[in-house]
């Protein structure tokens, strides 16, 4: 088949290991797809269909490695969604169910920006210089939020207890919407998300956490949403490598996602930030020259 | 200008009627091809059977957001529940 030329099994796992890395940590997945095989020389293109239905596994990968890793969290979330339907209000001391419709007021302006604009923003910006600019940018945007963050309330609150004080309904909707940003390759979607939690109030630690709690959602929809082309004709050829890249996917958003929460209990957006910037500006030179 | 319990009600049906709307024009969009779908809708398109799940999806969550806000106006504790 085709798909089965265009894309070898190391090269699916290689690139599942990048997108399991780079959706979790804040420099862009969909800008590392473009711009790596663009470097390696590697005949992949961000907007053929036989790509597109391979990232869908490496995606659904990641969004079930995030459900597995916060799943207690979930469940408890879940269960004060059904209280507060339940009682028709929200009640103060019930950080469960806040948290969990600030995640759906984040969730709702994402999706629909999402829905809205990924075909349109993916085949606008899909040519590896503008992905290596928007990566550039996207360190610009992480530094921004950090010289620009609030400083966090130091509390001994639980960590959801803290979110759901810090974060209003306007704040989870603007954090939310900044993940549309990612629709661009090279902008990050936890970057964005990251960094408006920082300009809201949270830590970098609450920041990081609300970042992935807001993802699993979003990742895991648009992946079912197309889990269809996968299963269908445009998967022909292409499921084995899907497999393969969508394991080593899982993988290492497992380690990522368990080396970021404790990063960020010290730690700030600026390496990401600085790693971007010169990366993104290296493989600018380097692609306009 | 209404006084603030009736303007508090006509919210809560507007949410209703809004919510109630668009998961119907969600369910045209799934049910529909491009070509059938009402002149006025975005997407309607002569001659295409593509169906626009992705408008529908939009749709549809749209009005969901609509009918749990006028939900949760109708509860005992509403100034907790707005933005």
């Amino acid at each position: 088949m085709i798909a089965a030329e265009l894309i070898s099994y190391p090269q699916a796992i290689v690139l599942g290991l990048l997108q399991g890395v780079t959706e979790l940590f804040p420099v862009s997945s969909l800008g590392h797809s473009v711009i790596l095989p663009s470097l390696l020389g590697w005949n992949i293109h961000q907007n053929d269909q036989y790509f597109l239905t391979f990232l869908v596994a490496t995606h659904l990968a990641t969004a079930i490695v995030l459900l597995i890793f916060f799943w207690r969290d979930w469940v408890r979330i879940l269960r004060g969604l059904g209280r507060s339907l339940r009682d028709r209000s929200i009640d103060p001391a019930d950080s469960d169910a806040k948290l969990g419709w600030l995640l759906v007021v984040g969730t709702i302006p994402a999706g629909i920006l999402g829905l809205a604009l990924e075909h349109v923003l993916r085949k606008a910006f899909a040519s590896p210089t503008s992905a290596a600019i928007f990566l550039t940018l996207n360190g610009v945007m992480l530094a921004g939020a950090e010289l620009l963050r609030r400083r966090a309330p130091v509390t001994a609150d639980e960590d959801d207890v803290r979110i759901a004080r810090t974060v209003s309904w306007k704040g989870s909707a603007l954090v939310g919407a900044a993940q549309a940003l990612a629709l661009i390759p090279g902008f990050s979607r936890s970057g964005a998300a990251m960094g408006g939690g920082l300009l809201v109030g949270l830590s970098h630690k609450d920041a990081a956490r609300f970042a992935f709690l807001l993802a699993t959602p979003i990742i895991g929809a648009a992946a079912l949403l197309k889990l269809p082309e996968l299963l269908g004709s445009a998967g022909n050829g292409v499921r084995g490598q899907a497999l393969a890249g969508a394991l080593a996917s899982a993988l290492t958003a497992w380690f990522s996602v368990r080396f970021l929460m404790r990063f960020f209990e010290t730690r700030t957006l600026t390496p990401f930030a600085v790693y971007c910037f010169v990366a993104g500006l290296a493989c600018t030179i380097y692609f306009v020259s | 200008m209404l006084p603030p319990v009736r303007n508090d009600r006509f919210l809560t049906i507007l949410a209703l009627v809004v919510g109630i709307l668009l998961i119907v024009v969600a369910v045209v969009y799934w049910a529909l091809p491009a070509d059938d779908l009402p002149s006025f809708f975005p997407g309607h398109q002569a001659g295409s059977d593509h169906h626009h799940v992705k408008h529908g999806i939009a749709a549809f969550l749209l009005g969901a957001a609509c009918l749990v806000f006028a939900w949760f106006r109708t509860g005992p504790k509403r100034t907790t529940t707005t933005a």
